[in-house]
């Protein structure tokens, strides 16, 4: 272990930048796309492209099943995935807290390589800021990436049609749990792991199943329970799972109870809710059970062209309720 | 008004018991319960035991049908 | 759905008998209750009605002025349940406080709060104290424990409450009952036994699925009767003397006094307060605080709903200026308050 760190100089521009470039980045992201040029140039193919990016501020940067940088390459490979593209080519922006410890960013970025290898998408420039202390909380990374989209295969959050079945990709909540129990000293111990995770193959395994996908979306923030109430707007039309069937582990489980959260509203990092036709669901189903990241995957509820808008609930007593609303921020409740 | 939780003591130290809710562990205050071993099933709210539970939901509201005849 | 699951069903959902007017006194059972969809299940003639059983509901805005006057005056470090942060007081709620730095930490038991003093030496440490006699209990442990400490930077801003006298002052409004299961694992269950016997019925609930059908089932079939009853239905869990410990400390620390409970005004003998040989931990004397009257917003209707004179969508604001995410009144806050409730789960009537 060194003692380096990150001083403003690294942000300067001149040769202390230059060395952090060649120790750190270029060392992990070395690709012969990686440009020192002020931009990559690259060959996208002839059909179209899609393109997205996202900021990531997770507080604490390493926790169970990952850290900042695993997660920052996920969250955009997930993005496109969803949209049925595969992750080409990307690029990150790191905002760095003066004196955050060299080997804790050499472990992010590492982190960054793996999981970028393991896609098969290519780091191809970077940028790097040095912010003073106290004005930003270690670490943060901004992604942008782009993808070839699959030829004869689309989808968006307007596509679900009554009579399709929901599908999550695994069981819910993970991430979320993890970090609150890493973020609040609430004193409770559970051996959960965030199930951050790239799910570009998960993808491509559905759609070598089944072109037939109408929705595919990523649950991060504010959960499945968040993305249901998303969908069943975009797409006009009624929701109904069914409360038996949504897989929760079970200490996720246990969190949830001490806590009085519900983890359909807590963040996912790695489950997708995939939206099909019904006679598609069980082959998607048989599919997603032999991934990787993906053996809890599980059918849980359908499209109803009823309460158009919400989301209903059969409950384990057999009756119907609608699934509250997401709302701000998840505080515990105890009392 | 008041969110409990059964749990399953797994531990006891001077008054403090371990409960474990299906995997979640938190060290929660046993002082206001007596007798209490580990193996045992509580009430947690607010971090202490209130309770201990002696039987489980389904034995219980099946006495209580059964006294309805 | 279990063999029990159909059979309390079939005893709820075929009463035929006079308007049956139930009030679930806890908040959790509120909150359970919706989740459950138990309320879609019901026949017309029964009606479920949240009561007064979410601490943070019956709570007056004066006790968040307090708490945010201590954050943001006294810069005092608040230790609180997640329940209170975003609870409207008269100009700021918690969480207005935090985003202008003030220091307020979620905890989930005020025995943590002790350790949360001992880590910030330089701060006074103030846990906000709200709940009924299930939360009581740790509390007085935690004031207890600081004395045996030696704590001197914690204290306590307290707002509990007890329910006995509640239910005197609410007994015309409900037909029966539903006894908060918890309350009465602290507690026993002689104060509902002399209730039947003023003829105030009601039944002491458990909270999962088959437990709150269960309770329903037996009000139902004793309320055929004709006759004022009383049944424990959590008898896993509530024992005839409750739990003798837990009101032994509770009366060692603190001392019944008036208390103002939102929506229905000043019931005595329904509050606590710290005793004088604990009064080093009450942070009203310690830090000798001003008399704080907060004013609530007069187009919220949270009192009547608490006292079952209303629904929630018969009030003005509900639904409209008063959401979860803009609350008006603290039954829109908690998870437990009925207007929260009724709004998540989209009732209309």
């Amino acid at each position: 272990m060194s003692n380096k760190k990150v001083t403003l100089a690294h942000g300067a521009g001149g040769k202390q930048t230059a060395e952090l470039i060649e120790s750190v980045f270029k060392h992990h992201f070395a690709n012969p796309e990686f440009t020192p040029d002020d931009a990559a140039v690259l060959n996208v193919g002839t059909g179209k492209i899609a393109m997205s990016t996202d900021g990531f501020i997770v507080s604490p940067y390493k926790f169970n099943g990952g850290n900042i940088g695993k997660l920052s390459i996920c969250g955009t490979v997930n993005d496109l995935s969803c949209m049925g593209a595969k992750p080409l080519y990307m690029t990150c922006s790191f905002i760095l807290e003066e004196g955050f410890d060299f080997d804790e960013l050499e472990e992010i970025v590492a982190a960054m390589e793996k999981t970028a290898n393991e896609v098969g998408v290519r780091i191809v420039a970077g940028d790097t800021k040095v912010a003073g202390k106290g004005q930003v909380d270690k670490v943060f990374i901004t992604t942008t990436g782009i993808g070839s989209l699959t030829e004869g295969f689309s989808t968006s959050g307007a596509f679900a049609k009554p009579g399709d079945a929901i599908l999550v990709t695994g069981d819910v909540g993970r991430h979320g749990c993890t970090i609150l129990l890493a973020r609040e000293d609430l004193g409770i111990e559970a051996d959960i792991k965030s199930d951050c995770a790239p799910l570009w193959h998960t993808v491509e395994s559905m759609i070598n199943t089944t072109k037939d996908i109408h929705v595919i979306r990523d649950a991060t923030r504010g959960g499945v329970g968040t993305v249901l109430y998303e969908i069943a707007a975009e797409s006009n039309v009624g929701i109904r799972l069914n409360s038996q069937d949504i897989p929760v582990d079970p200490a996720v489980k246990g969190v949830c109870g001490m806590l009085g959260l519900d983890p359909l509203y807590l963040a996912n990092e790695g489950t997708m809710v995939v939206i099909a036709p019904k006679e598609q669901a069980q082959a998607l189903l048989n599919t997603l059970k032999q991934g990787k990241y993906t053996k809890n995957a599980a059918i849980i509820g359908e499209i109803t062209d009823e309460m158009v808008g919400k989301v209903m609930m059969t409950t384990e007593i057999g009756s119907q309720t609608l699934l509250p609303q997401p709302g701000g921020e998840l505080l515990p409740r105890i009392c | 008004m008041c969110v409990g939780l059964a749990a399953k003591v797994v531990g006891l130290k001077d008054g403090m018991a371990l409960v474990d809710a299906s995997g979640a562990k938190r060290e929660v205050s046993a002082e206001l319960l007596e007798d209490v071993e580990p193996g045992d099933y509580v009430m947690v709210h607010a971090g202490i035991a209130i309770a201990k539970i002696t039987s489980d939901d389904e034995e219980e509201t099946d006495g209580l049908l059964g006294l309805l005849g | 759905m279990s063999e029990i699951m159909q059979r309390t069903r079939e005893i709820i959902e075929s009463y035929n008998g006079p308007k049956l007017r139930i009030m679930e006194v806890c908040g959790t059972h509120t909150h359970e209750i919706f989740r459950l969809g138990i309320r879609n299940i019901l026949p017309e003639n029964i009606e479920l009605i949240s009561g007064p059983g979410c601490p943070v509901c019956v709570t007056p805005v004066d006790f968040i002025d307090e708490a945010v006057y201590l954050a943001l005056e006294r810069n005092a470090l608040i230790c609180t349940f997640g329940d209170l942060i975003r609870v409207p007081g008269t100009k700021k709620s918690l969480a207005d406080a935090r985003s202008e730095g003030a220091t307020i930490k979620i905890v989930y038991t005020a025995l943590d709060a002790i350790k949360v003093a001992q880590e910030n030496p330089d701060r006074e440490v103030v846990f906000l104290s709200v709940g009924f006699e299930t939360t009581t209990p740790a509390v007085c442990l935690a004031i207890k424990n600081a004395k045996k400490l030696g704590i001197k930077n914690f204290s306590v801003l307290t707002a509990n409450k007890t329910m006995p006298a509640a239910y005197q002052a609410l007994k015309l409004s409900a037909d029966a009952f539903l006894y908060p299961g918890h309350v009465n694992a602290i507690t026993g269950v002689k104060v509902c036994e002399d209730l039947a016997e003023q003829g105030v019925s009601g039944v002491v609930a458990g909270f999962t699925a088959k437990e709150l059908l269960t309770a329903i089932a037996v009000i139902v079939e004793n309320a055929k009767k004709g006759k004022p009853y009383f049944v424990n239905c959590y008898p896993r869990v509530v024992k005839e003397q409750g739990n003798p410990s837990a009101v032994k400390v509770m009366e060692e620390v603190i001392e019944p006094c008036d208390s103002i409970w939102r929506g229905l005004g000043v019931i005595p003998n329904s509050g606590l307060k710290i005793r004088e040989e604990y009064k080093e931990y009450d942070v009203r004397v310690k830090l000798d605080m001003p008399l704080i009257q907060g004013k609530p917003n007069p187009a919220c209707r949270c009192g009547d709903v608490l006292q079952g004179k209303c629904k929630p969508c018969d009030c003005k604001v509900f639904g409209k200026v008063c959401t979860p995410l803009h609350p008006v009144g603290a039954c829109m806050v908690s998870n437990e308050g009925a207007c929260s409730a009724y709004y998540q789960y989209g009732r209309k009537d």
